[in-house]
């Protein structure tokens, strides 16, 4: 009797995050997946059964198609320019800089802490075709005028900007507490060893940064998959839906649009190809790295 | 004397207690009498058009101290819609709102909103047959009225008078062809070493599909047929008002192949377009900004000229207590007042919706100062209802983004519009074969 309320006792603790898990994740992803098999739209305000019809339409609509696109450019390029960045300077702003070290620390997370609609709205602002700051700077190099927004090709890769712009404080700052977890004995070794920069940042940080890596990298699917706000703010997903993305897409289904059934069919797919890819990536990583030093 | 100690003889706690508790128990009193409505109001365009809302909405509840008007600014025309939707569909609706007129069906789709013959048939005919016509026609479903016009517009072409004259045009003269139209932004384009830093004409993003549609009507097309439930998105008429487009974006190059609504009004102020497609609804924001003469024109014609009726219209929705319907029906015969109209007209620009506000003499007055209030209203002779069907967002969504590729260069017209047709076919299945 006392042995199996010990047995219980663990579940008791859970039952809090459990609750709140429950009722703010897992019924909602199965309700969707539920209310996906539905027409359940402005023509039909109530639920009419329509097996995979909503799959159906999605995989031959020409506008999910380049939502899709979007995204995964969206994704594959602002996740390693960002990570990128934020190693490279988690890297030399811990050398031994003095007092400068903690100005460009801050100057480097700072962006972090400003809300995102307002970095969308400076964004907007700075990218301005005519009266913008960016594009007077690249007057003065001679670069044509780019309408930024308002151009099909640009529109995507300002937003990409700005999210970069936004995000790689913040993956800095993981970076900054992986380094300082490296033992200074490993960097005096190399020393001893006659290392320099180039082959300690090779054979020593690299490595042992790896752990802090894969959070980072994982982190990062999920927020750039997620990508909404700055669209929201800087374009609403135009001009020609050239930078609508899956989180946007299904908010215009959803409340724009009115259609609860295709927002939920899209919502299940968003959620399966991102545990998929998620999946994907801690098996590839996870023999490849040493999470002990 | 008093004692500072409680004592069992002293009144006054005794009285407190029963003067509470009498307000408490009066309290359901004043509030039956009081009768509370939410209004969700956008504002389509620039300027500080709210502001004006809020002080009709105060004077509205000083006359009436049975009912408290609550004005809640809700964005731009689809934020407006995707929040009334939302509060529809959560049961909770507003009581009245405005709303963009082209929603109409969406709302009739919902079951949200009642029709107001009932009230009508209270007014004295002349309430109903002052308004203009053609601003009915988005009102009209099943042979009830179900909408009043408020905040009502056509699209009209600004032009800038010193860049007219800068160029050897006659200033007092706009295009009223699109082969004029043509010409003169070829005239107007101005370029510094190959960069455009004035572009002949603005064809407004953002609602270019509601200027569109102006243009399909000048070319004798019809974008949706709302009576007959059918789409003509790639009509002749309309793949020719397109091919139009794109010669001025991309051959001749003499306009920009995107923008957006809220931008081009400050492009032109700032001298960055000579000529601007937009709302008659950001005229008073254009006269007070610009430092330069400007004139309003008609939309240049093709076969005809043309224009679809825009802004937005009144709803009284369903689902909410009796009494509070009738308050919202005194509300929005208050505010479309001739009067008013005319008061509302001159702050924004827009049209007066009733033809007597413009022989109010303080009406006659302003126009007689500034004559290019009056064009909008007189275009209304060539105007129609505005294209509307069930889910029209979906509609201007993909419209949009037809019109946006051809620009771009990436379609061809056909190609867009075909495209847009066969997307629309499918997404309106529904209401296209009559359920």
């Amino acid at each position: 009797m006392r042995r199996n309320l010990r047995a219980l006792t663990p579940y008791v603790y859970l039952v809090p995050s459990l609750v709140l898990l429950g009722a703010f994740t897992y019924y909602p992803i199965l309700r969707s997946l539920y209310v996906s098999f539905f027409d359940w739209n402005l023509f039909s305000p109530r639920p009419v059964y329509a097996g995979l019809a909503n799959y159906r339409y999605l995989l031959q609509d020409p506008t999910f198609h380049l939502v899709l696109r979007n995204t995964l450019v969206y994704v594959a390029v602002t996740i390693p320019v960002t990570m990128a960045l934020a190693l490279i300077t988690a890297v030399l702003l811990n050398e031994r800089l003095g007092w400068l070290r903690d100005v460009y620390r801050v100057a480097a997370f700072y962006p972090t802490m400003v809300p995102m609609a307002a970095a969308g709205m400076l964004w907007v602002l700075l990218l301005n075709p005519s009266i913008g700051l960016v594009n007077h700077y690249l007057g003065y190099l001679g670069v044509r005028r780019i309408d930024w927004l308002y151009d099909m090709n640009w529109a995507l890769p300002a937003i990409m900007l700005a999210s970069v712009w936004k995000n790689y404080g913040y993956f800095m700052l993981i970076y900054l507490a992986g380094l300082q977890n490296i033992p200074s004995s490993l960097y005096e070794a190399a020393d001893i060893e006659g290392a320099g920069f180039w082959h300690k940042l090779r054979y020593v940080t690299l490595p042992l940064v790896a752990p802090t890596t894969v959070f980072v990298f994982v982190v990062a699917i999920i927020s750039s998959f997620q990508v909404f706000d700055l669209v929201y703010v800087m374009t609403q997903g135009g001009p020609g839906d050239r930078t609508n993305v899956l989180v946007y897409f299904i908010y215009q289904y959803a409340f724009r649009f009115g259609d609860w059934g295709m927002a939920s069919a899209l919502t299940v797919l968003f959620v399966a190809g991102l545990l998929v890819v998620i999946l994907l990536v801690m098996r590839m990583v996870e023999r490849r790295v040493h999470y002990e030093v | 004397m008093w004692r500072l100690s409680p004592s069992p003889t002293r009144p006054w706690p005794v009285v407190l207690l029963v003067v509470l508790i009498g307000l408490v128990a009066a309290q359901p009193v004043f509030a039956q009498q009081l009768v509370r409505l939410t209004f969700y109001y956008p504002v389509g365009v620039s300027g500080p058009l709210a502001r004006v809302i809020n002080e009709m909405v105060d004077q509205f509840n000083a006359e009436h101290p049975n009912i408290e008007v609550v004005a809640v600014y809700t964005g731009d025309y689809d934020p407006t819609m995707q929040k009334v939707q939302t509060a529809v569909m959560g049961g909770n609706p507003p009581d009245i709102a405005v709303v963009e007129i082209s929603e109409f069906p969406t709302l009739l789709a919902m079951d949200a909103i009642i029709p107001l013959d009932e009230y009508l048939a209270q007014e004295d005919p002349s309430y109903f047959n002052d308004f203009f016509p053609a601003f009915w026609e988005n009102s009209r479903y099943d042979g009830k009225i179900w909408a009043i016009p408020f905040q009502r517009s056509t699209p009209v072409l600004y032009w800038n008078k010193e860049a007219f004259a800068e160029v050897g045009l006659d200033p007092d003269r706009p295009p009223r062809t699109w082969d004029e139209l043509a010409e003169y932004a070829a005239l107007l384009t101005k370029r510094e070493g190959g960069q455009v830093t004035r572009w002949g004409v603005t064809i407004s993003g953002g609602w270019n599909d509601w200027l569109f549609e102006g243009f399909v009507r000048q070319n004798g097309g019809k974008l949706i047929d709302f009576e007959n439930r059918s789409l003509h998105l790639n009509s002749p008429e309309a793949v020719e008002a397109l091919e139009f487009w794109v010669k001025l974006t991309q051959q001749m190059q003499v306009a920009p192949p995107h923008s957006t609504w809220a931008s081009t009004p400050a492009d032109f102020v700032a001298g960055k377009t000579a000529m601007l497609y937009h709302s008659t609804g950001i005229l008073t924001f254009l006269k007070d900004s610009a430092t330069f003469d400007f004139g309003v024109a008609f939309m240049p014609g093709k076969k005809s000229y043309g224009a679809a009726v825009g802004g937005g219209n009144f709803f009284i929705f369903k689902n909410i207590p009796k009494e509070r319907q009738d308050a919202a029906w005194t509300f929005i015969r208050w505010m479309t007042t001739a009067e008013r109209a005319a008061q509302w007209s001159i702050a924004s620009g827009y049209i007066a919706t009733r033809q007597s506000s413009y022989e109010y003499p303080q009406m006659q007055a302003y126009v007689a100062r500034h004559p290019e209030y009056l064009v909008a209203r007189d275009q209304l002779q060539y105007a129609y209802g505005k294209a509307m069907s069930p889910a029209f967002q979906r509609v201007r969504e993909v419209l949009k983004r037809a019109l946006d590729d051809a620009t771009a260069g990436r379609m061809t017209p056909r190609q867009a519009l075909d495209g847009a047709q066969r997307q629309l076919e499918m997404q309106l299945r529904q209401w296209l074969q009559g359920n």
